[in-house]
């Protein structure tokens, strides 16, 4: 019999194919943005039909750094925000997504239809449901208020992260733990924590992202005394300052990346060092 | 003298929508095997995590060491219970994995190494101390759940289904480690298992879950050779039950007459013996015709058809006679059991 000859299944050419052409389609997708807001912020004139900008220059740059004051306070604003909510969402959504994994039937998809619907509500919507609750118990305009109002998507996102994760998790290695001598506080914290320390660092990192992208809440809980990073931008948008709105825009995208990177960092440190 | 390790006075358990087992007594001296058998969904992994303290008990009394343990949590019971696969914490190394439990109870640096570092060399893992789970095999990984459950030093240590799924060679690695472990570290064993030569390897005694409550509890050679009711000999897959008669002082059968005990019930009984109990022998009073011969690796059994009774013989794989032959078989007596009754009870 001849020898059959050797190489690979069509379906998996048709796979490196389509990753070939799929995954610089991303990286452009994801970069090419970036890459114009930079141009932006340096350019000076750039009107549409215009391809390229009639000049180069960092005025918004040394504008943003005259703002430096005003600046840093959105960003330290932001960042308190940001930080506050992707640590209190894993405070709420690791009970109630382990809470919703324990359930079955109607009362499970009632429970997660109810994490999801903050979730499913455009912000402006839900921003005028928030705003009411928020001025009766008098925290419009007020850092407790716009922080309650992100927590409301935060805390949703993270409890269905949660509830994905403690559906999967084996739940016999803790009663092991229990058997082995330890309390449940102690299972928490050597055990389970521990071996979702992943987990925890991605759902911390969705509600960090969830608040640091927020500009309804913000602007409508807040009441304009708020003032947020994300906010000074769209203030810029608003006033036509399209080379100030991009370099903001540029100081924008540096904190969430600093927040992946630390994550990950910490994640991979955490995973080599023993209890 | 010191009291039971573990003993269960009419002890309850419900599993799902039934009612489980009930009014279960048990007791288990410090040091002992006790192996349970049971089939599936008869409650033995139920009863194993309540005594555990990971399940409910609907009624009755748990004591661990002479201290009533009913109301405790799982970590205040003495008592470590393993699952069927060995569920390493996979963020801990094979040292931490074992030194967990002296962790938990804040023992000393230098002890806590040197109890593992024994352990550890107990089931042969010295030089894996760094290693992470998942790097280590199978067999491995259930020698360090056991490092792991002496290290805590319970009084009883609970086994589900401890050698289930795993290859012949891999059982008696298992197998072995445990043995050597209790032997040197003593605790108490409870073994659920529905392995029937695991539970006579491992056991010391042997009990059936069957109905809802512990039909028997005995040595394996007791067990399996005197089952005390014809549902537990059919559990245990004992070969040949044969029905017949009595009368008077006679049990009268396709194999022959057997005398009975005294005050022994008149009329329909049924004899049970396994198939060792019956030896193919030139001059033997039972005559059959072979019908087949089945073949393990331990053992050869050999079908004779008597008085329209198809009987399991034990025989020497070299001297299996061939089929269709005629043969005469003799009957170990103190091997039989009788029951009143026919074969439907």
């Amino acid at each position: 019999m001849d020898p059959q000859p050797v190489g690979a299944a069509p379906s998996v050419i048709g796979e490196r194919a389509a990753r070939g052409v799929l995954l610089p389609v991303l990286a452009i997708s994801a970069a090419a943005p970036l890459l114009l807001l930079l141009l932006q912020s340096v350019s000076r004139g750039w009107f549409y039909p215009a391809l390229w900008p009639a000049a180069f220059s960092a005025e918004a740059w040394r504008a943003l750094g005259e703002r430096a004051g005003r600046i840093t306070i959105a960003l330290g604003t932001s960042l308190s925000l940001a930080i506050a909510t992707g640590a209190i969402g894993v405070a709420l959504g690791w009970p109630i997504g382990r809470a919703l994994a324990d359930l079955r039937g109607w009362p499970r998809h009632l429970g997660a239809a109810a994490a999801f619907l903050p979730v499913a509500v455009p912000p402006v919507a839900l921003a005028a449901g928030l705003h009411l609750s928020m001025l009766r118990a008098g925290l419009g305009g007020t850092m407790a208020g716009v922080l309650l109002s992100h927590l409301v998507p935060a805390a949703g996102y993270a409890s269905l992260y949660f509830l994905g994760v403690f559906t999967l998790f084996d739940r016999r290695i803790e009663d092991e733990a229990r058997t082995l001598g330890a309390a449940p506080v102690s299972v928490l914290w050597r055990v389970t924590v521990p071996m979702l320390w992943r987990q925890v660092g991605e759902a911390f990192l969705l509600g960090f992202l969830v608040s640091w992208a927020q500009v309804a809440l913000t602007l409508i809980i807040g009441g304009g005394r708020v003032r947020t990073l994300p906010l000074e931008v769209f203030a810029y948008l608003q006033a036509g300052q399209d080379s100030f709105a991009a370099s903001g825009a540029l100081l924008l995208v540096v904190p969430p990346l600093l927040a992946f990177g630390a994550i990950r960092l910490a994640v991979a440190r955490a995973e080599a060092v023993p209890l | 003298m010191t009291g039971p390790a573990l003993r269960l006075t009419g002890v309850a358990v419900r599993f799902g929508q039934t009612p489980g087992l009930h009014g279960l007594d048990l007791s288990v001296a410090p040091g002992e095997r006790v192996v349970l058998l049971g089939a599936s969904g008869s409650g033995k992994t139920t009863l194993l995590r309540a005594i555990a303290g990971l399940a409910p008990v609907a009624a009755g009394e748990i004591e661990i060491g002479g201290r009533e343990v009913t109301g405790l949590p799982a970590e205040s019971r003495d008592a470590v219970y393993l699952h069927q696969t060995p569920l390493l914490f996979p963020h801990l190394s094979v040292f931490e994995n074992v030194a967990f439990p002296l962790r938990i109870r804040r023992t000393q640096e230098l002890r806590v190494h040197e109890a593992v570092t024994r352990l550890l060399g107990s089931v042969r893992l010295g030089e894996f101390a760094d290693r992470r789970p998942h790097t280590l095999s199978g067999g491995q990984r259930h020698r360090v759940a056991l490092a792991r459950a002496m290290a805590a030093s319970p009084r009883v240590l609970l086994l589900d289904e401890p050698l289930a799924g795993l290859d012949p060679a891999l059982r008696d690695e298992v197998r072995v480690t445990l043995l050597s472990l209790q032997a040197e570290y003593r605790p108490a064993l409870v073994i659920v298992t529905h392995d029937l030569d695991d539970a006579a390897i491992l056991g010391d005694r042997v009990g059936v879950l069957l109905d809802g409550g512990l039909a028997q509890l005995d040595t394996p050679e007791r067990l399996f050779h005197h089952p005390v009711s014809l549902a537990v000999a059919r559990f245990l897959g004992i070969a040949n039950i044969v029905p017949g008669s009595v009368t008077g002082d006679r049990f009268s059968s396709a194999v022959g007459c057997l005398a009975v005990p005294a005050g022994f019930t008149p009329g329909p009984a049924v004899a049970v013996f396994g198939a060792d109990a019956l030896q193919l022998t030139p001059d033997g009073p039972i005559i059959g015709s072979v019908r087949d011969c089945r073949y393990a690796v331990d053992r050869t059994v050999v079908r004779v058809e008597v008085g329209g009774l198809l009987l399991e013989v034990g025989a020497q794989a070299d001297q299996v006679p061939a089929r269709d032959s005629q043969v005469t078989l003799r009957l170990e007596l103190g091997r039989v059991t009788l029951f009143p009754g026919g074969t439907d009870v």
